[in-house]
């Protein structure tokens, strides 16, 4: 009974565990991508004439990528940025923002 | 007390790595990387290999406690900001990050051993080694203007004591003098920085000295964004900044300190402020360890920043040869994540994922006007190349400068926290 227990309770973990290293990969990916934005965008949520984008609306990110890479958003930098990601690196950082939370906005 | 405690555990580590070799060292523990020198490439790869997944021992070697950018020096000579705001150093990144960061400079490299030889005798194994070697002058390209001369006629092209002597140059400089700025041969750091040199230093002049002249001898006969500078010095300054091209003048031949002569293949122009900013090579060390070619420049694997030349050690920043891309602090930090990322992929065993390269620009023609430009760049077949090119146009609306000029300031406090900070 105790063995069959921890078994199951180790097969249990083995399947959070394949589910864990499947979002630490996108979350890693994410991660990287993201160190691409931190050249112009502070991560910490603090920010100065260029807009925070930690925390954001993951539609809202779609939506403004969507209009820098059409154009419908004027901006030569972040249209190139829009151009460079595929849609799917769009959708990962969407989601890897999106829940990264705001640190403090004292200065 | 701490600090026989300190001194003995360094001794120690260092000296146990020596003797057992990085290839122990590997089985033992943690992965080792040494990161040499503390620009915007070296900082920016100690903190993404520092944070990575394969959460490596990271030593960054760099000789200087602060590190003063070049880029923004422009907006120091001009008077609208202070050297100390454009200066940084690393105690958040051995605090926050836990880098070693060791002052003292790299002695040896020995690509074999995998050791790296510092000047106070402790040698530092590695597993890889990263090496962020800037740019150095190349030596004779102008007669005459050696390393006593730059403290006459400074170069500036180093953020710090040179561009201090700049400043202090231009500040005691009378109304109605000239003030030239030799401009170098491609490749060299910051394409545009010459020619915003010349615009931040008229804005200067038509404050307090309107009747100086600014010179440009360029070596070359155009240059980066030439129509947007063009245009910025017609509308900003008629009639004080003149360009000469290299088909003009010959060249810059040589210069004399005594008489802040400057002597090009025809004419000699007499300075009262003079700014040789000379062709450059990739910086000393590149030299010294064999990472550089005949070009002078360290050619690399545009996937992982590493040496074609030495296995084992990557070269990112000024110092490389990367196929389109522009010498920039913007590109160094590029490079560098690219870089720290394909070492943790090599470290942990796992699949190194493709990589985006950019470059960013924002140029002041005043202080309430900016143009940016945005570069793509993929490596294609070997070589690093330019996938999408945009620039501000000429014409655009005062509005749009002066967003740009707000957002130059937003990039540069954003992106020196993502070095620094």
């Amino acid at each position: 009974m105790a063995a069959s227990r921890s078994l199951a309770l180790s097969i249990a973990g083995l399947v959070l565990l394949a589910a864990n290293q499947g979002m630490a990969a996108d979350n890693e990916r994410g991660a990287q991508l993201a160190a691409m934005c931190a050249s112009c965008h502070r991560l910490d949520g603090r920010d100065q004439g260029i807009p925070s984008i930690v925390g954001i609306d993951k539609k809202d990110f779609d939506d403004a990528m969507a209009a820098f890479k059409s154009g419908a958003r004027s901006s030569s930098i972040m249209h190139a940025v829009a151009l460079e990601l595929s849609n799917a690196e769009i959708a990962l950082l969407g989601e890897y923002l999106a829940a990264r939370p705001k640190e403090s906005k004292l200065r | 007390m701490s600090w026989t405690r300190r001194k003995f555990g360094g001794f120690a580590s260092t000296s146990l790595v020596a003797a057992l070799g990085a290839r122990a060292a590997r089985g033992q523990a943690k992965a080792r990387v040494v990161v040499i020198g503390g620009g915007i490439g070296g900082a920016t790869v100690a903190k993404y290999l520092a944070t990575s997944s394969a959460k490596p021992y990271v030593a960054l070697v760099e000789p200087k406690h602060q590190y003063t950018t070049c880029f923004f020096s422009n907006f120091y000579l001009a008077g609208l900001r202070s050297l100390e705001s454009l200066t940084f150093d690393y105690e958040t990144l051995a605090r926050k990050y836990g880098i070693d960061v060791i002052h003292d400079t790299v002695t040896e490299i020995d690509p074999v051993a995998k050791m790296v030889t510092l000047a106070s005798g402790a040698k530092i194994g590695y597993d890889r080694a990263v090496a962020a070697p800037g740019i150095a002058f190349r030596q004779g390209a102008i007669e005459g203007y050696d390393e006593v001369a730059t403290q006459i006629m400074p170069h500036a092209w180093n953020g710090g004591p040179q561009t201090k002597l700049l400043r202090r140059q231009l500040e005691s400089m009378e109304d109605g003098g000239v003030f030239v700025i030799v401009a170098p041969p491609d490749p060299f750091r910051c394409p545009p920085g010459p020619y915003e040199r010349a615009c931040l230093v008229a804005y200067y002049f038509k404050q307090f000295k309107p009747r100086a002249k600014i010179l440009i001898l360029d070596a070359k006969d155009t240059f980066f964004e030439q129509d947007l500078f063009e245009d910025g010095w017609n509308r900003h300054y008629p009639g004080m900044i003149e360009w000469l091209p290299g088909q003009f003048t010959g060249g810059v031949k040589s210069v004399d300190v005594k008489s802040r002569g400057i002597k090009t293949a025809g004419e000699t122009f007499n300075a009262n402020v003079a700014n040789i900013i000379p062709a450059q090579i990739a910086g000393e060390l590149a030299q010294r360890a064999g990472l550089a070619d005949q070009s002078g420049w360290c050619p690399i694997d545009p996937m992982t920043f590493e040496s074609k030349l030495q296995p084992g050690i990557h070269v990112i920043g000024d110092a490389t040869s990367a196929g389109d891309m522009p010498k920039s602090a913007f590109v160094a930090n590029s490079q560098a994540k690219a870089c720290a990322f394909a070492i943790a992929a090599a470290l942990t065993g796992s699949e190194q994922i493709a990589l985006h390269l950019f470059n960013t620009c924002f140029t002041l023609l005043a202080p309430n006007d900016a143009v940016s430009d945005a570069i793509n760049l993929k490596p294609v077949a070997g070589l690093i190349k330019i996938t999408d090119i945009f620039f501000s146009p000429v014409g655009e609306s005062e509005e749009m400068r002066r967003r740009a000029a707000h957002q130059a300031e937003g990039w540069y406090a954003a992106f020196t926290h993502d070095v620094f900070g």
